[in-house]
C-alpha cells in the first residue's frame, strides 16, 4: 500500500456535503496537482466528524490540523502554505467563542477533546466505502475473536456484564434482550438493525452508517452469533438516507467478497446474511413493531400486542431488534472487555441490568449553541458540560433557557436542572428521556409554548392514526396549543392539556403516543408561568407568538432617525400603517395582521414589539 | 389453570386467556369498541384499558389483548385512573362523532353526556366511520380478501378500497357491513338497479342455508358461490361452532358409480322464466311475484311470518292472480300446466282469509278437475272472489294514485262481458307454466329414452304403460313425465315403485331373446362386424380365425347381421329368412 | 277392367321401422287417431341398422312401389349408432337403385322419434302421394 506524507481528510458527512465539501475536495485535488504534490498528499473523503456547525471541514493528518468553514477560494492558499511550505494557515482554523487565538489541532478543540469516542471511534479516520480502512482500524477483529475463541454464551455474558443498553430510546438492557431471544425455542430467528432515524435534527445513526457501516454489520454478526439460530439480518433504513443505503450495500458486498458475510464465516459453521430494507418515511416505523410490519410488507403501524418481539416479532418469529448505535457499540465491548465499557458511565449494573447507564451516548447538539453537531459523551456527563464546554455556550451571548432532549417526544429541561447528569434514569425522572439522542438548546428568545407546539405538531402529523388517544388526542392538544399561541386560550385549557396529556401517555398503543405529550407536560411543569402569560395576559414573553404581539412605531425614532422613510408602509401586507413621508407613521391595530414585516424592514429600530 | 384477581374477585382461568374474557367469565363488564371475537384483538379504542398490579408496580394495559400468564396477578377494571382514561377517550370520540349511536351509548354508559373538547373534524353524520377498524380486520383476518385498508396518517386516517375504487378482488361477502358498528358501510344491490329479480323476501340468504324450511331431509348446505371459504380460503367460522364437526369444506361434488338394476326418473320440472314476458313486469315492478315467491310469503316460517305484505310493508288493498302465464299459450307452451287453477284458488282463499284485500282471478278456463276441486271453486265464488275470464295484456305501474302510493294497473279483456277492463291492484301474482327441466334432453340421452313434443319424458304407452319407458328398467314418475298435481304424482310414483318391486321380487330378469349369432361354418373371418358393434360384443377368436358374439353383451340391434357379407350372422327373431318371408307375405296381397 | 284397376291403384309401401322410435311413433299415431297412409306395410326391426340392403331389393322385386326405412334421430339411437350405419347404407343403395333403373325417390329414409306420431302420419301420407305421382314400379326381368 502506498503511503503519503500528508493525508487530507475531507469530511463528507451530510452537513459538510451540503456545505459543498465535494467542491472543496475537487479544488484540493486540483491544487495538489498544480503543485505536483500527488505523490506526497492524498485527499480522503471521510464520514461525518460531528462538528457540522463548522463545516466544511478538512483535517490534515498526521498532525491533526483542523480547518473549518472552508470555501473554494481558500484552497489555493491552504495548499500552498500548508502542504508546500509547511505553514498551517491560522486564519482557517477554529477560534473558540470569546477568544482570539485559534486552536490548530483537532484534538485540542474542546468540542472534540471533551468527547469520548466509542460508537464514533472511526469518524473522520476511514473511507466508509473501503473495507480495508475499517480492517486497518481493527475492524472485524472482534468478530474473529468471537468466532474463534468464544462460545455464544460467553459473548452474551460479556454484553450483559458491560451494561450496554439500547440506544434507540427505550434503554432496554441489550444483554437481557439477546438472552430472552436466545431462550425462545425456534429454528428461525431474525436480527434487525433499526436505522429508521426519524427524529428531526437527529443524525447520529445516519452519521454512523455513512461513516462506518461495517461497525454496524460486525455488531449485528456478533449478536447473531450470540443469540444463535439466526437465519437472517435486516437493516431497515429510511428512504431519505440514500447515501446510507448505498454505503450499507457497498459494505455488505465488500464483506461478502472478503468472506465475512455469507456461509462458513472464518471457516466456522457460522452463517449469516444481511438484507437492506428501505422504509417509506413514516416516523412511526422507528417503533419496533411498526418497523417489523413494514418489513413484512404491510402498512407500518404498531401492533397491539403484549407479546414482546423477541418472542414473536418479524413474521411471528423471535426477533432481536437494536438500534444502529447499539450495534456499533458491540465490537469494542468484545475487544476491550466488559470491564472497560462499564467503567464509563453511571450506576452499577452487576446485579441489576437497569441499575445504571454505561458507555457513551451520541447526541446531536442543535439549537442555540455555538458548536452544533454530533457529540459522543460518556454517560453521566452533565448537561452543562455538553452545552457549555463541548457546545461552546449559547450563541450571541444570550441566556440559556432550556434544553430539550430525546427527539420530538422528549421533554424540556430548565436551567435549574442543568447540572443533571445525563443518563437514562435521570432524564426520565425530570420528565424527559434519552430517546435517540436529540438535544435542542433554547435561549431566552424561544417561547416554550411555541416550542412545545412545534414538537407536538411533528408527532401529531406523524401519528399513524391507529389508536384513538394518539390520533384524536394529539390533534386536540395541538388545537388547544394553537388557541393558546393565537390568544384564544382559556385558563382551564392548561388543566385540560394536562389531563389529556396524561391520558394519552397512559393509554396510547405505542411509544409514539406514549411520549408525544412530553414536551407539553414538561413545559407545563417547568414553564407554567409562560403558559399563564399566554392565556391570562395574552402576551408571549419571548415575543415569538405573533398573534399575541402588538407592533407599534416609536414616533420619535421614526421621525428623528428614520425621517419617516415609509418603507414599513410600503411593505405592510395589511395596509395597516398610516403616515406620510418625513412624518411619523403609526400602525392601525385593527388592521395589523401581526406578520412582523415592518419590524424586519425598519432600519431605524423604530418598530416596538410587545 | 391460573388464578387471577379481578376487582377483588379470584377467578380461575386457563393460561393465555385475555383479561376481557376472564372478566366476562366473572361477569365484569369492560367497555370495548373495536373488539370482536372473530379476529385477533386490534386494541385501538383503548377503552378496555385496565390496571394490572404486579407487586408494587401498576401498569395500564388493554384488556382485549393482554394474555394472562401468571398466578396472582391483580387487575383493576374500574379504578379512578381507568375511569378518567375512558372518559377522556370517549369524549375525544364524542367530540368528533357526536351523533353516532354506538359512541353516544358508550359515552352515556361511561357517564359522559357532553365532551369537553371541540373537534375541528366534527362529523355530524349518524352513520359516520369511527375508524374502529372492524371492517379492515374482518376483511383481512376472517374473509382473507384483504380489500379494505387504511389510508393516510394521523387524524386524516380513513378506510379505503385499493386506489379508492371498487375492486374485482372484493368478493362482495358483506362481512364489513356486517361488523360495521355505525352502519357506515352499506350493502347496495347492484343487481336490483339493473332490473333483475326483486327478490326482497327470498334473499339475501346466508351462505349456509336450508333451501326451504320444509325440505326433507332438513339439512343445511353451503352455497359455494357465496361462501367466503370457497372463495378466499378464509372464514371457516361455522366449523368452529359445529360441535359434531360435521362441516367439511373439502367435500366436492363427485361422480359416484352405483350398480343398479332399475332406475326411476323423477327429475321434476322447472317454472318458466317470467322475465321473457316483459309485459307482466316481473323483476321490474315491485309487488309482482311468481306463485312460488308468494307461497314463500304465505309460509308462516317465511320472511313476513305468513302475512301478505307489499314491499313497503303495507297490506295490499287489491290482489290479482293471473293464470296461464306461459301455459296454454301458442308462444310458449301449448299444454295446460294443470296445477295453477287450484293453487290460484288457494291463494285467493288465503288472501281473503288474511287480509281485507279484494281478489281478482284472471283465468282462461277454470279447470277444477280433481276430487273435491269443483266444490272448492264453488266455495271461492261464494267468498266473493272476482273471477275475470280473459287474458291479461299488460301490467303497468301508475304513480298518480290519490294517496301518492304507486299501484299496478292490470289491463285485460273480460270475455264474459266483452269489455276491455283496467283494474288497479297493489299486488299481482303470476302463475308460471310448468316446463321440463332445462337438462331433460341430456337425461333423455343418458337413458336412451324419448321426449314427447312438449319435451317431457315419453312413457312407453300413453294409456297402457304410463310409467315405464322404452328402455327396460327405466321408469318415470311425476312432472318429469308431464305436468301433474301432487295426488297424481304420488299415484304414478307408487305405481312405478310397485312395478320395480315386482321385478325385484321376481329375483331374475328375463332377457330379450333377440340376439345375434355367428354361424361358425359360414364366417370367413373378415372382421367387418367386429368394429360395427357399439357394445363391443363381437370379438375375434384367433385360433379359429372367426368372429364370435358374446350373447350377454349383445343387445340384438342386428347391425352386424345386415353387414355380414357372408350372411354368417343371424339375428334371432329377426333372421333374414323371417324378414324376407315377411316381405313376401306383405307383398303377396 | 284395366281402367278400374288403374283408378283403384294405390302404391304398396314396405316400411322397415325401428322398434324404439319410428315403430312406437307409428303406434302413437294410431293411438292419437291420426290418419296415416294405409298403403304402408310395416316390418318391425329392432334397429334401422338391421335393414339389410337385400331386404329393400327383395321388396322392390316382389312388387313394392316404395320402401321406407324409419329410424331414431341421429344421436338418439337406442343402440347408440345403428342409424349411422343405416344412413351410409341407404346412400349406397340409392346409387344402386338408380343403376337398376329404380327411381331412388322410391326409397325413403326418415328419422321419426317415438313422440312424433304426427310426423309419422304426414310422412307416410306424403310418401304415398309422391309414389302416386311416380306411378307403379314396373320392373322387367
Amino acid at each position: 500500500m502506498k503511503s503519503y506524507r500528508l493525508q487530507l481528510m475531507v469530511c463528507a458527512g451530510t452537513g459538510c456535503v451540503s456545505n459543498h465539501s465535494f467542491e472543496i475536495k475537487d479544488a484540493l485535488e486540483k491544487e495538489i496537482a498544480k503543485h505536483k504534490l500527488q505523490t506526497e498528499a492524498e485527499v480522503v473523503t471521510t464520514g461525518c466528524n460531528g462538528f457540522c456547525g463548522a463545516g466544511p471541514l478538512v483535517v490534515v493528518q498526521p498532525d491533526g490540523i483542523f480547518y473549518q468553514m472552508l470555501k473554494v477560494s481558500d484552497i489555493p492558499l491552504l495548499v500552498e502554505e500548508h502542504l508546500l511550505k509547511g505553514r498551517p494557515v491560522k486564519k482557517l482554523m477554529y477560534v473558540p467563542p470569546k477568544e482570539e487565538a485559534p486552536i490548530p489541532k483537532m484534538s485540542n478543540i474542546p468540542f472534540f477533546s471533551d468527547q469520548t469516542l466509542v460508537a464514533l471511534r472511526n469518524r473522520g479516520m476511514i473511507d466508509p466505502e473501503n473495507i480495508n480502512d475499517y480492517i486497518a482500524r481493527g475492524g472485524y477483529k472482534a468478530l474473529a475473536k468471537v468466532l474463534m475463541s468464544m462460545t455464544p454464551d460467553e459473548v452474551l455474558q460479556e454484553i450483559k456484564k458491560s451494561g450496554l443498553r439500547g440506544r434507540g430510546g427505550g434503554g432496554f438492557p441489550t444483554g437481557i434482550k439477546w438472552e430472552t431471544c436466545k431462550r425462545i425455542q425456534s429454528d428461525t430467528k431474525y436480527v434487525i438493525c433499526n436505522a429508521d432515524e426519524g427524529d428531526p435534527g437527529a443524525f447520529m445513526d445516519r452519521s454512523i452508517i455513512e461513516g462506518d457501516p461495517h461497525s454496524v454489520i460486525e455488531g449485528m454478526m456478533i449478536g447473531a452469533y450470540a443469540i444463535q439460530n439466526i437465519c437472517e439480518g435486516y437493516i431497515y433504513v429510511r428512504m431519505e438516507y440514500p447515501l446510507a443505503i448505498k454505503r450499507f450495500n457497498i459494505a455488505i458486498e465488500q464483506a461478502k467478497e472478503y468472506g465475512l458475510l455469507g456461509e462458513k464465516i472464518f471457516d466456522t459453521d457460522f452463517n449469516f446474511d444481511i438484507k437492506v430494507r428501505r422504509g417509506a418515511g413514516a416516523f412511526v416505523c422507528g417503533e419496533s413493531t411498526a418497523l417489523m410490519t413494514s418489513i413484512e410488507g404491510n402498512p407500518g403501524e404498531p401492533r397491539a400486542k403484549y407479546i414482546h418481539t423477541v418472542e414473536k416479532g418479524l413474521w411471528d418469529k423471535p426477533t432481536c431488534l437494536n438500534n444502529v448505535e447499539t450495534w456499533t457499540n458491540v465490537p469494542p465491548i468484545i475487544l476491550k472487555g466488559a470491564e472497560w465499557f462499564s467503567s464509563i458511565g453511571t450506576g452499577d449494573v452487576t446485579h441489576d441490568a437497569w441499575g445504571g447507564s454505561k458507555g457513551t451516548k451520541v447526541f446531536s447538539l442543535a439549537g442555540k449553541v455555538n458548536n452544533t453537531g454530533l457529540v459522543e459523551v460518556p454517560m453521566g456527563i452533565t448537561l452543562r458540560d455538553i452545552i457549555f464546554n463541548i457546545g461552546g455556550g449559547i450563541r450571541d451571548g444570550k441566556k440559556f433557557k432550556a434544553v430539550q432532549t430525546g427527539g420530538p417526544s422528549g421533554g424540556f429541561i430548565p436551567e435549574n436542572l442543568i447540572n443533571l447528569p445525563v443518563d437514562y434514569e435521570e432524564l426520565t425522572k425530570v420528565g424527559s428521556m434519552m430517546g435517540s439522542g436529540g438535544m435542542v438548546v433554547m435561549d431566552e428568545d424561544n417561547c416554550m409554548v411555541d416550542m412545545a407546539k412545534y414538537f407536538l405538531k411533528f408527532t401529531q402529523e406523524e401519528s399513524c392514526g391507529k389508536c384513538i388517544p394518539c390520533r384524536e388526542g394529539t390533534k386536540r392538544m395541538l388545537d388547544i396549543l394553537e388557541n393558546i399561541t393565537s390568544g384564544k386560550g382559556k385558563e382551564e385549557d392548561l388543566n385540560l392539556l394536562e389531563e389529556l396529556s396524561n391520558v394519552i401517555v397512559e393509554s396510547s398503543l405505542c411509544a409514539l403516543g406514549g411520549s408525544a405529550p412530553n414536551p407539553v407536560l414538561t413545559t407545563l411543569k417547568y414553564f407554567r408561568e409562560e403558559y399563564e402569560a399566554h392565556v391570562k395576559d395574552k402576551k408571549c414573553p419571548a415575543r415569538v407568538c405573533k398573534q399575541l404581539l402588538t407592533y407599534t412605531i416609536d414616533e420619535k425614532q421614526c421621525v428623528e432617525v428614520g425621517h419617516g422613510c415609509g418603507v414599513c408602509k410600503k411593505n405592510c401586507p395589511d395596509n395597516a400603517i398610516i403616515g406620510e413621508i418625513k412624518k411619523a407613521h403609526h400602525i392601525d391595530q385593527n388592521k395589523c395582521g401581526k406578520c412582523g414585516v415592518c419590524y424586519d424592514v425598519c432600519r431605524f429600530n423604530a418598530i416596538r414589539v410587545e | 389453570m391460573i388464578t387471577v384477581n379481578i376487582d377483588g374477585k379470584d377467578i380461575q382461568v386457563a393460561e393465555e386467556t385475555t383479561i376481557v374474557k376472564a372478566a366476562e367469565s366473572a361477569g365484569i363488564w369492560i367497555p370495548t369498541m373495536c373488539y370482536s371475537e372473530l379476529f385477533e384483538p386490534y386494541g385501538i379504542c383503548r377503552l378496555c384499558s385496565v390496571e394490572i398490579i404486579r407487586g408494587k408496580r401498576t401498569r395500564i394495559v388493554t384488556a382485549c389483548n393482554y394474555p394472562l400468564r401468571e398466578n396472582g396477578l391483580k387487575i383493576r377494571t374500574n379504578s379512578p385512573v381507568i375511569q378518567e382514561i375512558r372518559k377522556v377517550l370517549i369524549e375525544l370520540m364524542l367530540s368528533r362523532w357526536p351523533n353516532v349511536p354506538v359512541v353516544k351509548n358508550m359515552a352515556a354508559s361511561l357517564g359522559v353526556i357532553e365532551p369537553k373538547f371541540v373537534s375541528l373534524e366534527r362529523d355530524e353524520a349518524e352513520d359516520a366511520c369511527i375508524l374502529c377498524g372492524m371492517c379492515v380486520n374482518i376483511c383481512r383476518d376472517v374473509v382473507k380478501a384483504n380489500i379494505l385498508g387504511f389510508a393516510n396518517r394521523g387524524i386524516k386516517r380513513e378506510v379505503v378500497l385499493p386506489y379508492e375504487k371498487m375492486n374485482s378482488e372484493c368478493i362482495v361477502c358483506g362481512a364489513c357491513a356486517y361488523v360495521c358498528p355505525t352502519g357506515h358501510i352499506k350493502i347496495k344491490s347492484l343487481d336490483y338497479e339493473r332490473g333483475a329479480v326483486a327478490d326482497w323476501y327470498l334473499g339475501p340468504k346466508t351462505a349456509i342455508n336450508i333451501p326451504t324450511l320444509q325440505a326433507v331431509p332438513r339439512v343445511p348446505k353451503i352455497d359455494e358461490e357465496s361462501c367466503i371459504k370457497t372463495q378466499t380460503g378464509g372464514c371457516g367460522i361455522c366449523s368452529t361452532y359445529c360441535e359434531p364437526e360435521a362441516i367439511n369444506y373439502e367435500d366436492k361434488d363427485e361422480e359416484v358409480e352405483i350398480e343398479v338394476g332399475q332406475i326411476l326418473l323423477a327429475t321434476g320440472f322447472q317454472l318458466i322464466d317470467l322475465k321473457q314476458m316483459p309485459q307482466y313486469g316481473y323483476g321490474r315492478l315491485d309487488n309482482v311475484y311468481s306463485s312460488l315467491e308468494f307461497e314463500h310469503m304465505l309460509n308462516s316460517t317465511g320472511p313476513t311470518g305468513g302475512l301478505v305484505k307489499c314491499k313497503d310493508g303495507s297490506e295490499p288493498r287489491a290482489v290479482g292472480i293471473i293464470h296461464c302465464i306461459g301455459s296454454r299459450d301458442e308462444n310458449y307452451h301449448k299444454y295446460c300446466s294443470r296445477v295453477c287453477c287450484m293453487y290460484a284458488l288457494k291463494f285467493a282463499h288465503l288472501v281473503k282469509d288474511r287480509t281485507k284485500a279484494e281478489v281478482y282471478q284472471f283465468y282462461i278456463d277454470m279447470r277444477a278437475f280433481g276430487k273435491g276441486y269443483e266444490e272448492f271453486y264453488k266455495r271461492l265464488l261464494d267468498e266473493g272472489v272476482n273471477m275475470i275470464r280473459g287474458k291479461v295484456a299488460e301490467i303497468a305501474e301508475v304513480h298518480s294514485g290519490s294517496d301518492g302510493k304507486p299501484y299496478l294497473l292490470v289491463k285485460c279483456e273480460d270475455t264474459l262481458i266483452g269489455k276491455f277492463r283496467e283494474i288497479a291492484l297493489d299486488m299481482v301474482i303470476l302463475c308460471p307454466a310448468i316446463e321440463p327441466q332445462f337438462d331433460a334432453a341430456d337425461v333423455k340421452k343418458i337413458f336412451s329414452i324419448s321426449q314427447s313434443p312438449d319435451k317431457f319424458f315419453l312413457e312407453r304407452h300413453p294409456k297402457l304403460d304410463p310409467i315405464s319407458t322404452m328402455t327396460d328398467g327405466v321408469f318415470i314418475a311425476g312432472c318429469a313425465q308431464g305436468p301433474k298435481d301432487i295426488p297424481d304424482s304420488v299415484a304414478q310414483a307408487s305405481a312405478a315403485a310397485a312395478r320395480m318391486l315386482s321385478l325385484i321380487s321376481l329375483g331374475e330378469v328375463a332377457l330379450d331373446p333377440v340376439k345375434a349369432e355367428v354361424v361358425d361354418e359360414y364366417c370367413s373371418g373378415c372382421r367387418i362386424c367386429n368394429n360395427l358393434c357399439p357394445y363391443g360384443a363381437i370379438s375375434f377368436v384367433d385360433d379359429k380365425k372367426i368372429s364370435n358374439i358374446n350373447e350377454m353383451l349383445c343387445k340384438g340391434c342386428g347391425t352386424c347381421v345386415a353387414a355380414c357379407p357372408a350372411s354368417a350372422i343371424t339375428g334371432k327373431g329377426f333372421t333374414d329368412m323371417q324378414i324376407l318371408s315377411e316381405i313376401e307375405g306383405l307383398l303377396s296381397i | 277392367m284395366s281402367t278400374t284397376k288403374e283408378k283403384s291403384w294405390s302404391p304398396r309401401i314396405v316400411a322397415f321401422l325401428c322398434n324404439w322410435c319410428t315403430y312406437t311413433g307409428a303406434d302413437l299415431a294410431g293411438v292419437s287417431r291420426l290418419k296415416s297412409s294405409p298403403s304402408v306395410r310395416v316390418i318391425r326391426t329392432m334397429c334401422s341398422g338391421r335393414v339389410d340392403p337385400t331386404f329393400v331389393l327383395k321388396a322392390f322385386k316382389l312388387g313394392a312401389d316404395g320402401v321406407m326405412i324409419g329410424g331414431c334421430h341421429i344421436g338418439d339411437c337406442h343402440y347408440s349408432e345403428g342409424n349411422f350405419k343405416t344412413l351410409r347404407r341407404v346412400e349406397m343403395l340409392k346409387i344402386l337403385l338408380d343403376q337398376y333403373g329404380i327411381d331412388p325417390r322410391r326409397l325413403r329414409l326418415e328419422w321419426i322419434s317415438a313422440s312424433e306420431g304426427d310426423k309419422y302420419a304426414h310422412t307416410t301420407l306424403d310418401f304415398e302421394q309422391q309414389l302416386r305421382e311416380l306411378g307403379p314400379l314396373q320392373l322387367t326381368e
